[in-house]
């Protein structure tokens, strides 16, 4: 807060400047690449292509495979993925790097880059997932036969002839392509020595980095350290690993400079990972109470040019389309297509928002046609403390079989319903005379604390303090008090006494990283393991310095004491311990206290919850406000409650940019047009409300913490309780079905209204 | 591909002197050098973020003559013989001290990327209002609405600045 954080950009002092010519087209082949101007410029250090890098392999591998057993349960396909880090002879998308700049400041390097002359023969681009997908498309990468990315088949229960439905409801629902879009966009530093590169990269998963850059290059994982500064905000875009991470590691070993890349705002809104962009089509059978019989979804993803995650997006999308509702049967298929747009990662959610906003809209549409509320045929569906645990006929991505694990579902929707009930539009309503005011909800389920594994370290250093680091990069998530707070509460020392290190590969080996609300779950376990583990270790040190059995040896507030001999006599602090393991010190032989542990759960625990909203359409111009807002969720342990909170209130604020507000835009010639702040808008203070939360504990025995992920439980449900909200307010003269909510759609409404 | 010349290239340079924190600074810049860069890469004064480059998101929000001003839209010539304050140098104000003590305890950052604009723009907000008159809510969303957040929803901000405000001793409430 006092200027004292360290992001990448503040790192740079003293390397050069990397800057990246891309892709000015979204689907050529290339002509030529002529660098030879730019490479007599006055300043400039040296210009290359993707020809020049020296790579052992030209692309970047996809960073998740499911489950065989998951893959055969759900015929989930998946295309290899071959997008080249800096290609030479066709480009894909808008913004793809094809020529790495190095000059001596930024100033300079964008100078130069106005002389890089790339000339192309383009080609048509394909820009909508549902054409791509066609049986005549073109395909856009060479070694695939068709677009089709990935694509996935859940069925069961089946609809027999006994099986009757007295509504059947069908749509298509869209979410537009937005994103993470943190406050900090990408940077990447690579300094050289005679032995290795070390990297320094806003990333939530260094590891991973660590080894595209390593299948890349063909180094040694030694010959690499991958470390992360404090990140300004990731939300999945920076749990992907980057064509310019590889160039700038390659291209330091290549000169032997010290090179920092530093992305500017409308770069990052070209060139990093994307988001959503989904299309649903469903078919929702309900009988005459409005209790689901048979429910149906077939979607499709436009992960643009590439996605080394599809397979999350895939999977996630599909389990979560079954919502935390009694869904007897279903059938649920999903294909993912390749386009010429930006490529894509997790954006927070990855999956979730879109099923849920498929599921929420069909479930409101049914409750209309039968008279009810939206409220009321949730209340009818949603799985209770008699149904849960609720097994599911498919195992999850990781091939364990799927068990929502529960507190109870309805009761969820009730405190949210109390947190913000629907009589509140009558006083918000007075407030506003130019809004048209309605209420609306969205339920959701979340699969949080994925594994594989998270590695955990604890250290008891020389001064009787702990360092405690994790494979789980912080940008934001506030690891360095929740992790703190864990070590602390295990080693039984007062919190100031712990310090949690940023995540860089020399200090934990192994690790997978931040997203899919997976850190507290996974490496607070680790971490909590590592700690118990230090505890154990030292009882026993310290019970040889007190001269007593081990097993009469206790630790409570920092001091090891023995409970047989003279009551009151000394104990043994931590301090204590830490010189007697240092050189001279009685333990010098056993060395110091440093434990690394693995948590490995059995599977993901699953986080419930509610969401409640109060819109204002304004009269005139169709604007739709968010005036108040509730989410109630089924957590588990909270190791830090303000943590929790923050995540949920900030997950609010993005999901209502999706909403409302944010999308990245294409011309039909797929040209973005989305590439400043002024086009891809970001909510302001004054387009969130004050978000309520409860908090519903529900423990797991799912690890040792008892906690359930909760990064991402704001956002999903956003926009189906807003779109709720909005039809309520206009009196359900609208059927709101794509986001961001087209203001227009809702003018046209109004003045049928006003006309009527 | 390499060339072994790695001299700045010949720009003109414009002597430029300026106070930065209270101290006198004189430097020789390009003439378009913005604010932003000279605070950051000359001066070290890495507290300024830069979010967007293009005026909208307000992380680089300094004080100049002490109005806020985003300084990527400056240049550095610009500020000439004038008083400039980042956030390094809000270190000795009292009003920014309990702001930051306030955006602690209301949990009013996360990731802290926009903080330093922020606490720039509230000090100003604060400083600059009747203190006999409290800032309502509205009053600070407004006035914050130029700073984009993306982790937080402003709620902790929002709150941290409603109570640093507030010039009881016990705080708001």
């Amino acid at each position: 807060m006092s200027g004292r954080g360290r992001y990448l950009a503040d790192l740079a002092a003293g390397a050069l400047s990397v800057v990246f010519v891309r892709s000015a087209v979204p689907h050529a082949l290339i002509n030529t690449i002529d660098t030879s101007a730019a490479v007599g410029m006055p300043g400039v250090v040296g210009v290359y292509t993707g020809a020049d890098l020296g790579l052992v392999n030209d692309h970047i591998a996809e960073l998740h495979v499911p489950h065989p057993a998951f893959v055969d349960a759900t015929a989930f396909r998946m295309a290899e993925q071959r997008l080249a880090i800096m290609p030479t002879d066709r480009v894909h998308y808008v913004g793809q790097p094809l020529v790495a700049l190095i000059a001596v400041d930024r100033y300079t390097a964008e100078d130069a880059m106005e002389a890089v002359d790339i000339t192309y023969s383009p080609l048509a681009p394909c820009l909508d997932a549902d054409a791509a997908l066609r049986e005549d498309a073109t395909p856009i990468h060479r070694h695939l036969r068709d677009n089709e990315a990935a694509s996935i088949h859940i069925e069961f229960g089946g609809l027999t002839p006994d099986v009757t439905a007295d509504l059947t409801v069908e749509g298509t629902y869209r979410i537009g392509r937005h994103g993470a879009v943190p406050l900090e966009g990408r940077g990447v530093l690579a300094r050289v020595d005679a032995r290795r590169v070390s990297v320094w990269t806003s990333t939530q998963i260094p590891h991973m980095v660590r080894r595209g850059i390593c299948e890349a290059t063909g180094w040694a994982t030694e010959e690499v350290r991958v470390a992360v500064p404090d990140v300004g905000g990731g939300f999945g875009t920076k749990a992907n690993v980057y064509a310019e991470e590889i160039v700038i590691a390659a291209l330091a070993r290549r000169t032997g400079r010290d090179l920092v890349w530093v992305e500017d705002r409308q770069e990052h809104l070209v060139s990093a990972a994307q988001g959503r962009d989904q299309t649903h089509r469903t078919r929702l059978a309900v009988d005459g109470e409005g209790q689901i019989v048979h429910w149906a979804d077939d979607f499709t993803v436009d992960i643009g040019a590439g996605g080394l995650w599809v397979a999350g997006v895939v999977a996630n999308t599909a389990i979560h389309a079954l919502g935390p509702y009694r869904v007897p049967r279903a059938r649920i298929t999903g294909r993912a297509a390749f386009t010429n747009k930006t490529i894509t990662a997790q954006y927070r959610g990855a999956g979730r928002p879109e099923a849920c906003f498929a599921l929420e809209r069909s479930l409101d549409d049914a409750a209309r046609r039968l008279g009810l509320s939206g409220a009321e045929i949730r209340r009818r569906n949603l799985l209770t403390a008699e149904d849960l645990p609720y097994p599911r006929p498919l195992p999850y991505r990781d091939g364990v079989d799927v068990v929502f694990d529960g507190g109870d579902y309805a009761g969820c929707l009730e405190a949210a319903l109390e947190l913000l009930p629907v009589e509140e539009i009558e006083a918000l309503q007075d407030d506003h005379p130019d809004l048209q005011v309605g209420h609306g909800v969205g339920c959701y389920l979340e699969a949080t604390g994925r594994g594989p594994y998270e590695t955990g370290r604890v250290r008891l250093m020389s001064t009787g303090q702990f360092e405690v680091s994790s494979g789980a990069a912080s940008a934001g998530q506030a690891h360095e008090t929740a992790f703190a707070q864990v070590a602390a509460d295990a080693l039984r020392v007062d919190l100031a006494r712990v310090r949690v290190r940023q995540a860089d590969t020399d200090l934990v080996e192994h690790g997978i990283g931040t997203f899919a609300s997976r850190s507290a779950v996974l490496a607070g376990s680790a971490i909590r393991k590592a700690a118990d583990e230090v505890r154990t270790l030292a009882t026993a040190r310290a019970a040889e310095l007190l001269g007593a059995p081990v097993h009469a040896v206790e630790l409570n507030d920092g001091i090891f004491r023995s409970h047989i001999g003279e009551p009151g006599s000394g104990g043994v602090g931590w301090d204590d311990v830490a010189r007697a393991a240092a050189p001279g010190g009685a333990h010098e032989e056993l060395g110091p206290l440093d434990v690394t542990e693995v948590f490995r759960p059995q599977t993901v625990t699953w986080t419930m919850g509610a969401h409640a909203a109060v819109v204002g359409v304004h009269r005139r111009t169709g604007a739709v406000r968010v005036l108040a807002y509730a989410v109630a969720h089924e957590g588990g342990v909270e190791i830090n409650p303000q943590v929790v909170e923050g995540q949920v209130i900030g997950g609010v604020a993005q999901g209502i940019g999706g909403t409302l507000m944010e999308e990245f835009r294409y011309s039909p010639q797929g040209q973005p047009q989305s590439t400043t702040f002024a086009d891809y808008l970001l909510p302001s203070t004054c387009d969130v409300p004050e978000v309520r939360v409860r908090h519903l504990g529900v423990d797991t025995p799912g690890n040792p913490l008892g906690v359930r992920g909760a990064g991402e439980s704001g956002t999903i449900a956003v926009a189906a309780a807003v779109a709720a909200a909005v039809e309520h307010a206009l009196g359900d003269r609208v059927q709101v079905t794509e986001t961001p909510i087209s203001p227009a759609l809702l003018r046209t409404a109004l003045r049928q209204e006003q006309r009527a | 591909m390499t060339v072994e010349q790695t001299d700045a290239p010949q720009i003109q340079h414009v002597r430029l002197t300026t106070t930065v924190n209270g101290n006198v600074v004189t430097v020789h810049v390009p003439p378009r050098l913005t604010l932003a860069d000279l605070l950051r890469d000359e001066l070290r004064l890495t507290g300024t973020h830069l979010g967007c480059e293009h005026g909208v998101c307000g992380a680089c929000t300094v004080l100049v003559d002490g109005d806020s001003v985003r300084a990527c839209l400056m240049f550095a010539v610009q500020v000439e013989g004038r008083q400039v304050s980042t956030i390094e140098g809000l270190e000795a104000c009292a009003t920014t001290a309990r702001l930051k003590e306030a955006f602690t305890r209301h949990h009013g950052l996360q990731c802290g990327f926009c903080t330093p604009g922020m606490l720039v723009v509230a000090t100003e907000l604060i400083d600059g209002s009747d203190p006999r008159v409290p800032l309502t809510e509205t009053c600070v969303r407004e006035a914050l609405s130029g700073n984009a957040c993306r982790c937080t929803g402003y709620q902790g901000i929002v709150r941290a600045v409603l109570d640093a405000a507030d010039p009881s001793p016990e705080g708001a409430p």
